[in-house]
This record gives C-alpha cells, structure tokens and sequence, in this order.
C-alpha cells in the first residue's frame, strides 16, 4: 500500500490567497468545472489573509452523521465523499453540520458537493490538485518523512477542539513545534479578526 | 417503548405491509381465480422485498437526522396556512423532479438520459407486470366474440377491445417497449461509467454496476421471451423464462439492500424542500460571532438536538452555548485564526481583535458564482 | 492615419477581450488526452514546468509535471487556466487589413497579400525617408530563437538602428546596473540557494503575486530559519507574516539602502577581506553613506528608525544572505541607482558566489533574461556583444556574413522610438509581443503616436490594444504553437515544446519574419527551416560572449531539465551559481570571478534624488502600480480568460481608510485618480494594507481602464526605464458611475 503513506498537511498560514487551488479544484475529474476548496479573504480591510480550508475528512463526520438519506460515505481509506447521487436529498444539513465548514450545496442539483481530495487522482497515487499547484506550501500532500524534513518547526496535528467537541481528522494542520499543543481550539479564535502587520507600527512619524 | 426496540419496530412494519400485500392479492385475483400458478416464485420475491423494503424504511426513519426529517416534513406540509402553497408545489415539483427528472439534468445531461429512460422503463414495466401476477389484472376473450377481448381490474370488467387492434398490440407488447427504454438507458449508463474518469474513481461494483447489469439482464431476457415465441416458435423458451426469472427474482431480492432503495429514500426530498420552504420565511439564525443570518431558527435547533442525539457534544460555554450557532463561513476563519494563534510570536504578523467589535464574516476570495457558490443556498453557506 | 479605424466599442464587440470558459472537451470528465506535452507556462519569468493535455490539436488541459526541478508541480491561477488562451474565439485566424467601412474596422485579407502590402510599406518608407525610418518593437515574452532573429531582422535585413523591446520596461535598471557592479547581467543563483540562508531581503517585489513560486522558496527557507525582511509601501500577501516589514515610501529605496549601509559601516558589520580582494570603490561609497544617518534615512523613507536598526542588524550579522528585488526598485527615473544600492549591501556583506548566499532581480517577463541577452535591445548584439564594440561587430557579422559598415550603429529605447516618431524620424513601425498602448506610460500620448505612423504592422494571435491602430495585422502564434528555448528568471535555459500546429492563416513569428524578408527581396540569412537552425546559429553567435550559449543544447536542457547559462562548450554543465571563488570567465580570464579584467566587483556611489514629480498641494499623492496575480502584463491573455476574470475582473483604486475618511470615500464608491496627464475613475478598495499617502492601481487594463494613461514618461538616465511606480495624483470622490461601467464587461 504505497499510496497510503501519502498525507495532506495544510498551513493556512503559508497562504498567499493566490487562488490556484480554486482553479485547479474545478479541473478535478470528480467534480469538475466547479471548485470545492475554499478560499476566503478573512477580513480584507484589515490584512490580506485568506483561509484556505479543504475537507478534513473527520475519522467519525458529523455531516455523515446528521444525513438523513445516509447520503455521505467515507471510503475504507478514510476519505469522506461527495453525497451519494442518487440519496442526497439536498437538506442542507451537513452544511450546516460540517465542524469546518466544507460542504457546499448545488442548489440546481439537489445534490451536496465536496472536497473528496480528488479522488480520482489519490486513489490512483496522485497528489490532489490544490496541493499539486499551491506555490506557498500552504496545502502539501507527501510523506511525513517529507514534511517532517522539510519543515524543522512544524509539526502536524489532527485534533480539532470545539467546545467539548473533539474530531480527529486525516487531513493534518501545521503548528510550531515549540507549541506542542494537543489540539487546535477553533473558538479560542472566536474574537480575533485576521492577523498581518499593522502599518503605522513601522511608519516614520511625519 | 417501541423506540427503544427500533429492530421490533421495523419487524412489526415489514410484517404489516407484507401481510397487507397478501391480503390484497388474494382479494385482487378473486381468491385466486385469476393467479396464474406459474408465477408464484414471483409472488413469494416481491412479498419478500416488501417486507425487507419495509424493514429498512422503518430502520431509516428512526434515525435521528431522518425521523427528524419525517416529523418535520408532515408538520410544514399540513401547515394550515402553509398548505395551499404547498399541494401547488407538490404539484410541480412532482412533475419537475420525478417526472421530468429536471436536478438531474442539472448534475449531467448524459447522466438525465440514462437515468429518464431507465425510470419511464421501470415504471412502465412494473406497472404492467405487478397487476398481471398479483391476478389483479388480467384479459379474457368476450363470451361470444372470437377477436375482442376483455380486460379486467380486481375481477370488474373494465372495457373491450379488438384482438388485431394497434392498442392490442402496443398493450400486449407494453414490455418489450419498456425493455427497450431500459436498455438504451443502461447502455448510455454503462457508457458514461467506463468513460467518466470521476465516476470512474468513485463507482463500486455492488453499489453502482450490479443494478445495470440486472436491468439489462431482465430486459434482454424479456425481450428474448417475446423473440422466442414471436419468431422462433418458442425455441428455449422454457430455459429463458427460467433465466428471466432468476433475474427477475434475484432483483427483487437485491432491491432492499441496494442501489434501488434510493426509489423509495428519494419522495423525502419533498419533505426536505417543505422544510427548506418554510425555513425561509420563519425566523432566521444569526451567526453569534459575525452577527449574519445564515439559515433558519428552526432547522439550527432541530440540528443541535439531532447532533446531541446522536452523542455529539458541541456545547460551547459562554454565550455562544453551542458550535452550530456559528455560521459556516465564520467557522472556516476560525478554524484558520486558531492556528494563526498557535503561531503568534514566530513571525512578525500580530494579531487585529477586538472583544467589542464583532468580527466581519470572510469573504469568498473569487467573487463569481462559476468558482464560487453553487445555487441559491450556497451563497448562505458563503455569505455571498 | 488620425484615429481608430472604428470607434473602440466597435472593435471590441468584433475583436474582444471575450472570455473563454472551459467547455465541451475541456469541461468533459471522460476526455482521454491523446498526448501530454511537457513544456513551461506562457507567462512569467518563473517559467514553470507543466503538461499540456492535448485533443484533436487542441490544448483541453493540464497535468502538474512533478519532476520539473524549479516548480515540482506548482503553479499559479494562470498557469493553472493558460490553456484556455487557445481554439479562443478572439483568436485572428487570417491577416487582417484596416477598413473603416467593415465592423470591427478591419476586414480579412489572405497570408500572401498581407506579406506582400507589409514588404511594400517598409520598401517604399525606406526608399523614400531612408532605412532608420522603420522602426521594430519586439518582446521579452518570445523565445530567445525569435528575440535573435529580431535582432538580426532590424541590424541585417531592414538595417535599421531602431529595434527595442518591452524589456525595457521590465528590469533594465536591474541589468544596468548589474553590469556596472559585477559586469554581467543574470540572477546570481539559483533559487536553491534560498532555502538555508540566514535572512532573505526583497525589496520592491510582490512575491506572492507576480513571481508565485517563488514563494515556496522564501517559506522553506522560514521554516530553516530565515528572517525575512519585506520592504514595500503595501503590505502585500509575502509581506503579511514577514519577520520585518518596512513600509517605504514610493522612490525611496535608495536612501534606505544607503541608510542601512551605513549602519553595517557603523558597526563593522563588513566582510573586509572580501571588500579588498575582490572588490573596488569601496572608500567611496562609504563616504557617500557617512550622511544617512537612521534619522535622515527615516524622515526620507518614511519608514521607522527602529525598523531601519533591525533590518540594519539582522542583514549586518547575517551568516548568509540572499538579496532580492524586482520592479517596485526598478521601475524608477533612478532605478539604477536603487538597484546599486542594493548590490552595495551584498558586496560590504561579501555574501555572494557560495553556498546560501545569493542575489538575483526577479525578472517578470517569459524570457525577460533570455530576451536581453541576444540582440533586441537597441544597443546589443547576441551573445550580450555591445553594439558599439567594433571587435564585437565584426564578430556577428562574420556569422551573419554582411559588411560590417553596413551593420546600423545603436538606437534608442522603446519610449524614445515613440518621440522619434513625433519628430517624423520614424514612419513606419512594426510590433511583435509588445502592446505599447497599455503598457508605456503616458499611453494617449503614445496612441497618438500610433496614429501619427504612416505605417504599423502588428503581429499577434489577439488584436491588441494596440494592434488596433495597426493598418496591417498578421496572425502570430501562441507560446503552445512554436517551440524553442526561453532563459528563466534564475538564468536557466529552458525548452518550451510545441504542442499543436497554428490554426487558419496564422503563423509562427518566425515564418512570418522570414517571409517578409524574402518579400522584401533580402532572404540572405533568413531561411531557417525552424528554431532549432536559429539555435544553432545563436550558439556560435554567442560563442566567447558574456551570455555564453554554446555549449547548450535542445537534447543537453531535456537531459538535464535546462541548463544555467554560461555554458562556453559541450561537456560543461551549465553554471547555476555566479561569481564562485577561483571561477574562469571571457572578461576576468582567471583574475577574479566577477566579469571585469581585473576580476573585481565595483561598489557604485548611488546618490539619492525623489522622484521625477514629487508631491505638492495640487497633486498631494503618490500612485503607485503594479500587477495582480490572476492577470499578466497588458491582459492581452489574461483578460480572455473567463475564470481569471472571474478572479479580479476590473481595476481598482487601493486606498487606506485614514485617507478614505477624509476624502468621504467607502467601499466599492466610484474615485477619480487624476495626475497632470490624465485621469481615471475606478471602484475604491479600502484598505489597512497601503501607505495612506499612497494608492495603488493595478495595470492590466486598456483604454478608459488602463492606469497608464496617468503615469509619467519620466525615464532613467541610464536604463531608459519609466518610473512607473511613483508620480504625484490627487483623488477626489467621483460623483457618478464612469460611462464606461455600463457599456464595457470588466475585462474590455
């Protein structure tokens, strides 16, 4: 099983906003002509950073859980899809459900869609196409061994905290190893609005 | 107390539709005048399918997120006020989305093909041959008249009819059109399925080509039974009937368990759509971090008490009080401000927050619906 | 000619920008490609590595190429969509010749016939006003195969002096001055010498969204260490979560460096064994920098004493280095001055020529290196000979068997042509990859100028803004229809590959070149059957020179996924880092490894001055442009190109809110920019992320659109680049839409 050594690790932080993932998302074989990936301007006024935020793909998913057509389906190699055509109902449920705000409803279609990590490209040992293209490394599919030697202060973690909440994911997030922290608190968040450098803090006094 | 027993439950259903189906076919086919004795295998199938239909049906509807659904759906549709609005919708989306099929023409227009004249061609089959083995339906020659004949319904005489009649002859030959409906669909189905690298990757042998392959292997034996004794003076008809009956048999077996449930699962997107419907002009949930709506009050608390069910623990202390009142879009800069956070210190970027100034919903970073939301809802789900 | 041959709104309802989305084939999950062809992006100086999927002589897609050394896969929005550049229903298909009277002002003509007029027009001007009235503008964007073949075209077929390019307005002053410190004009390094140094420095780059790649390196190089330092006056996307962000003022850059300089001067932080050996000037410069003094160099920057300390600090202790730039030093009245400040600290730090420490430009354009090196500048011959240079004269015309007399003494730049065709010097012009409409500054003036022509010739595969005032036009070829090499911004010589044939009439630049050279009747030297004759001749022609490509060759790049120039003879391997102790190169012949004859690197006194047009109580701002990730250049491409439309469609006016209060400006409201040459009324877009004396517009965009209808023409003394980056602009809140915003989609 050679493909299974292959993970996908994402740095948001790394982020440039540059959009290729959302271009190279829409031409994915499972989906294509349409981006499933997200990437959104956290709060332009203040700074230019974006969240790119791709399916975690949870070890339990809330959003498989809460389908009422038992619609979502995670496959034996742990990758959660796209709802089940001819079963989706289009309740909009996982939307609403998803820890990470992943699904995305076509209207149109009565149908869920969502990142699957391309699966018609890693269930052939393809790297996805947002990870192919990000030229920031922000999204990164390799060996641990790869991420590990390239990035001396990061480490990945999968354990996301929400209230008292606590999903374990396949897709793995960057934090400094310094840190070490045991999971990532998504609403210690709840009061910040971006992050960047304020201009005036370097601005010769006129 | 049946809902602790969910599997009793489910048993008592699969046993009343079952028993209900029996009754009718003995009252249909007049004691069993009318039953033809040579299709009893038939008979003995469909009753199990329905009862394992039934099964799964009620094993379905008690889970939290359906039966949720089921409730729901009923309450929005009998809405007094609601209820004019909503037969006139039942109306055309009846015809929209099951007749004409008009979302999946949305999801492909090779993929509506397939799928429109696989349906027309099952509904036309079942339609004829159900009534024909339940004896609840069948002809007789006119006492009295060599070339018409009489069709009857439950044992009542319905009308007559000519025997060379062109309405003879598409009646009598009803199957073999819908045969061939079924087998161009499963051709175009195939097609695309061999072809399409997506589906390609996603598609599994029991769940997505089984199906095809017993469709096509009825139709073509159908098809063969009327060749057989049309132009071969019955050549191997008896071993055709038998492999037509297998399959036949073999399907009605496989129905509750596989792809073909979705025919039942599918009505309860009317339930959904209600829902959605009357979602819309009820009071709307506003994000508690960016202060936006993003969907209804109602279908936000039916949500928390279906997650707290199934044992999900997204309470929040404070005052946000749990997770899912948090819009999507808010939950993604979340998500990513978290890890900012972690990061704090190492770089020079510092950190804009405010306990007072109420963070302002991200915004989709490609501003056109090509790339970005995908319908109506989406744009919610974006904040577009 | 007075005007346009049909009013704009005509000519672009027939000739676009339309957009072209993925459809049919390319939309299809099901399409077996019936080949992959690994080539390089169309666009930016990165030049990245992809794989065309073609169908039916049609380019449906891409697949990463993985094993592509400089981009492993990655690629920007662009990259990503460049294949819907081709089967494009904008796409001229036949020549075109003016006609007021045919929709869109111009009407079909066949191959021949167009040839034939072209031939005709350059015969009679230069008959009838001599062989320096035709002018040629050619691009940095074409193989260097077709950037030599200018050269040759204008020095031996027309004998004209006046060829330039859009070089010119590229990264000039980084050459320029590249050559009066070391002697040679080529990123130092290869990228790969980012990745494990002590502190990165780039001043005047919007990394992340005009050379994207190279982002990774500045990241991987973080994650080992580096600090990285950004000087800009907006807090682009490398900026946001840099260790050091110094917010200069627009023009500014030279002051700051001298500023630094004499902090490292100040507190020893010199490599002086280096400075004695390998370098001179060094006693001047530093008297020079003795008077910026931090306090001198805040007030004049703009940017904090404390900042200017820390940079000072950690470029001072730094172990390793790598100094970077690109247009935001460059594109200045001093550009060269800046781009000599730079150099200084790389020199006083003597962190160059080994491992991890490094200095580069990072050149925008396609082939912005391989297209300077070879003979379409107004001063140079191939191989990077000087044209003025007898010895070197006699060199190329031997292989170009012509009289040397007859070979034309240097020109003028680009801008400069435009002013020659104002006094009646210049009549006739012909443009290739270049639309000076969009992309020279002061652009009325120099539509009028157009229009002043008695003949132009355009050749593109859209009708360029430009291309518009043409009288003939004839079809060229996209990137994916030629083949041929191009020298990437680390000076690694690359192979783009061909991937379909021309559709309709069209043709490759270099057919089209040939055929108008044997219309005119002088074929001699110009019957190539192909890029790869060019190439050959290109070896020998640079043989010996300072861009040495004669030890390159097409199967050696496949081989060893390109090779870095200098490479003088088969068996060498190429040379990705410059300037190594104890290298040998033509100029220094083994006294040193920098390309002077005694081997020495110079140190340069930059003196400071403001820009051309500094701010005043009428235009109280400074403008400033640049580029936005999702579109290239003048958007001739880019702006065909539905989903990178879809990404950023029209231009805006960056502005910070402090000075969007004052002015009662908020999101989205419709601003006026003016300056003394034009104006222009754009969406405002407020931001924290800008200087708030400054604004920014990107300048993508053409005619009521295009921002360089306000910027100035002022020029570097020495580069001859425009100072596209500062003039003085005031903005007012405009009180209606533009007319333009309901008449025109975003792109046109």
């Amino acid at each position: 099983m050679p493909e299974a050594q292959y993970e996908f690790f994402i740095d948001p932080s790394r982020c440039i906003g540059c959009q290729s993932c959302v271009q190279a998302c829409s031409e994915c074989d499972t989906h294509k002509g349409q981006a499933m990936i997200h990437l959104e301007f956290v709060n332009r006024h203040y700074s230019t950073q974006t969240a790119p935020v791709v399916c975690m793909h949870c070890d339990s998913p809330t959003c498989a859980e809460v389908c009422p057509a038992d619609a979502i389906k995670k496959t034996p190699d742990g990758v959660v899809q796209t709802a089940r055509k001819p079963r989706c109902i289009a309740c909009n449920n996982c939307v609403l459900a998803c820890p990470f705000g992943v699904p995305k409803m076509n209207s149109g279609a009565e149908l869920m869609m969502k990142c699957d990590m391309c699966y018609d490209r890693t269930s052939i040992g393809k790297a996805p196409m947002c990870a192919s293209v990000c030229p920031s490394g922000a999204l990164y599919y390799g060996t641990r061994e790869q991420i590990e030697a390239q990035r001396p202060r990061s480490m990945p973690i999968n354990q996301f905290q929400f209230g008292q909440q606590t999903i374990s994911t396949k897709v793995h997030m960057m934090v400094p190893r310094t840190a070490q922290p045991e999971h990532i608190d998504v609403l210690s968040a709840m009061h910040d609005h971006t992050s960047g450098h304020d201009i005036f803090l370097m601005m010769h006094d006129e | 107390m049946v809902k602790r027993h969910p599997v009793r439950k489910a048993i008592l259903w699969g046993c009343i539709t079952t028993i209900s189906l029996a009754i009718m076919i003995a009252v249909g086919s007049r004691e069993l005048a009318h039953f033809d004795a040579a299709l009893v295998a038939y008979t003995f199938a469909t009753l199990f399918a329905t009862f394992g239909i039934t099964y799964r049906y009620t094993m379905w509807l008690q889970r939290p997120p359906t039966a949720m659904y089921w409730k729901r759906g009923w309450q929005m549709f009998f809405k007094p006020q609601r209820l004019l609005t909503n037969m006139r919708n039942l109306f055309t989306r009846t015809s929209s989305d099951f007749a004409a099929n008009r979302f999946i023409w949305k999801r492909g227009k090779l993929r509506w093909l397939a799928h429109w004249f696989i349906m027309w061609g099952c509904i036309v089959a079942v339609a004829i041959t159900f009534p024909l083995v339940f004896g609840w339906l069948h002809f007789a020659s006119v006492p009295g008249s060599l070339d018409s004949y009489r069709a009857y319904l439950f044992g009542f005489a319905l009308f007559d009819f000519p025997v060379d009649s062109i309405f003879a002859f598409l009646m009598f030959h009803g199957l073999v059109w819908s045969s061939f409906a079924v087998i161009f669909g499963v051709m175009l189905a195939m097609w695309r399925r061999m072809r399409d690298h997506g589906a390609a990757s996603v598609q599994q042998f029991v769940e997505d080509i089984l199906p095809l392959i017993l469709l096509f292997a009825i139709s073509v034996t159908g098809v063969m039974l009327t060749a057989s004794y049309t132009w071969m003076r019955g050549y191997a008809f008896d071993f055709i009937a038998i492999l037509h009956a297998i399959t036949v048999i073999f399907t009605l077996l496989y129905m509750p368990f596989g792809k073909f449930f979705h025919i039942f699962q599918r009505p309860a997107q009317l339930g959904a759509t209600f829902y959605k419907d009357a979602g819309a002009t009820s009071e709307q949930a506003h994000c508690r971090r960016c202060g936006e709506a993003y969907s209804s009050r109602m279908h936000v608390e039916d949500l928390i008490s279906v997650q707290k069910q199934l044992g999900f623990r997204y309470e929040v202390a404070g005052e946000v009080e749990h997770y899912q009142w948090i819009c999507p879009p808010c939950r993604r800069a979340m998500f990513v401000l978290a890890q900012t956070k972690q990061w704090q210190g190492n770089f020079g970027d510092q950190m804009f927050s405010s306990m007072h100034e109420q963070p302002a919903a991200p915004r989709f970073g490609n501003p056109v619906i090509s790339e970005g939301p995908l319908g109506h809802e989406d744009q919610a789900n974006l904040h577009f | 000619m007075a005007q346009l041959p049909r009013s704009e709104l005509e000519m672009i309802a027939v000739f676009g920008p339309h957009l072209a989305h993925a459809q049919g084939q390319r939309l299809e999950a099901g399409v077996e490609p019936d080949r992959l062809v690994k080539t390089h992006c169309c666009f930016c100086g990165q030049q990245c590595g992809i794989q065309l999927k073609v169908k039916d002589n049609t380019v449906i897609g891409f697949e990463p190429w993985y094993d592509f050394p400089f981009n492993q896969g990655m690629l920007c929005p662009k990259g990503v969509k460049r294949y819907l550049q081709g089967a494009h229903p904008d796409r001229l298909l036949t020549a075109l010749e003016r006609d007021p009277a045919s929709s869109g002002g111009f009407r079909p003509i066949g191959y021949d016939a167009a040839i034939q007029r072209v031939a005709g027009e350059i015969g009679r001007i230069q008959a009838q006003y001599g062989n320096s009235a035709f002018g040629i503008l050619s691009g940095a964007s074409l193989t260097t195969e077709k950037t030599y073949l200018m050269g040759k075209f204008a020095r031996m077929c027309l004998k004209t002096p006046y060829i330039d390019y859009n070089g010119r307005l590229c990264m000039v002053s980084a050459g320029a001055a590249n050559k009066k410190s070391f002697g040679i004009d080529r990123a130092a390094n290869a990228w790969d010498d980012m990745l494990h140094t002590d502190v990165i420095w780039i001043s005047g780059a919007n990394v992340a969204e005009c050379a994207p790649i190279t982002t990774s390196y500045v990241w991987r190089a973080r994650e080992n260490g580096a600090k990285i330092i950004v000087v800009d006056p907006r807090i682009t996307p490398i900026a946001r979560t840099c260790d050091l962000y110094l917010p200069i003022k627009p023009g500014r850059d030279i002051a700051l460096f001298n500023g630094i300089l004499h902090l490292m001067i100040k507190h020893d932080w010199l490599d002086h064994e280096f400075i004695n050996n390998h370098t001179v000037g060094f006693e001047a410069v530093a008297e020079h920098v003795a008077d910026w003094t931090p306090k001198r160099t805040a007030e004049v920057t703009g940017i904090a004493e404390k900042g200017i300390q820390q940079a000072a600090e950690w470029w001072g202790t730094a172990k390793t280095s790598f100094m970077t730039h690109a247009r935001g030093i460059e594109h200045h009245t001093h550009g060269v001055q800046n781009v000599l400040g730079a150099i200084s600290l790389v020199l006083a730090s003597g962190r160059i020529g080994r491992p991890n420490c490094g200095y580069a430009t990072i050149t925008g354009q396609a082939n912005g290196q391989g297209g300077r090196e070879h003979g379409q500048k107004c001063d140079q011959l191939p191989g990077w000979r000087d044209l003025a240079n007898p010895e070197h004269r006699q060199h190329i015309a031997n292989i170009w068997d012509m009289p040397v007399e007859e070979m034309p003494q240097p020109g003028v730049d680009a801008y400069e042509i435009f002013r020659k065709i104002e006094t009646g010097e210049i009549k006739g012009l012909l443009s290739l990859c270049f639309n000076p409409k969009v992309s020279l500054p002061d652009s009325d003036y120099v539509s009028a100028m157009l229009d002043k022509l008695e003949f132009y010739t355009s050749i593109d595969f859209f009708l360029n803004d430009s291309a518009r005032h043409a009288d003939i036009v004839l079809p060229g070829s996209l990137q994916e229809e030629d083949e041929g090499t191009v020298t990437q911004a680390e000076g690694r010589v690359i192979k783009i590959n061909q991937a379909i044939e021309c559709p309709g009439e069209a043709r490759q630049d270099w057919r089209i070149i040939q055929d108008i050279a044997q219309a005119l009747g002088r074929s001699k030297g110009f019957t190539f059957d192909g890029p790869r004759a060019i190439f050959e001749e290109l070896r020998r022609a640079s043989k010996g020179g300072v861009a040495d490509y004669s030890g390159i060759s097409y199967e050696k790049i496949e081989a060893q996924n390109g090779v870095f120039w200098p490479c003088p003879s088969d068996d060498h391997p190429g040379t990705p880092r410059l300037f190594e102790p104890n290298s040998w190169n033509p100029v220094a012949k083994g006294a040193g490894p920098f390309y002077f004859p005694d081997g020495k690197a110079r140190f340069n006194v930059a003196p400071y001055t403001p820009p051309a047009e500094d701010v005043d109580a009428e235009y109280p701002l400074m403008l400033t442009t640049g580029r936005v990730i999702s579109h290239f250049l003048s958007g001739t491409q880019t702006r065909r190109i539905g989903p990178l439309v879809d990404q950023y469609a029209e231009p805006r006016i960056e502005l910070h809110p402090q000075l969007a209060m004052r002015l009662n400006i908020q999101e989205g409201d419709w601003v006026t920019a003016q300056t003394r040459r034009g104006e222009i009324t754009l969406r405002a877009q407020v931001v924290r992320t800008i200087r708030p004396d400054t604004i920014f517009v990107p300048y993508h965009w053409a005619g009521q659109k295009s921002i360089n209808r306000l910027t100035i023409a002022a020029q570097d003394p020495i580069s001859k680049i425009p100072e596209y980056k500062v003039c003085a602009v005031r903005l007012i809140k405009a009180s209606q839409a533009p007319a333009y915003a309901s008449q025109l989609e975003p792109q046109q």
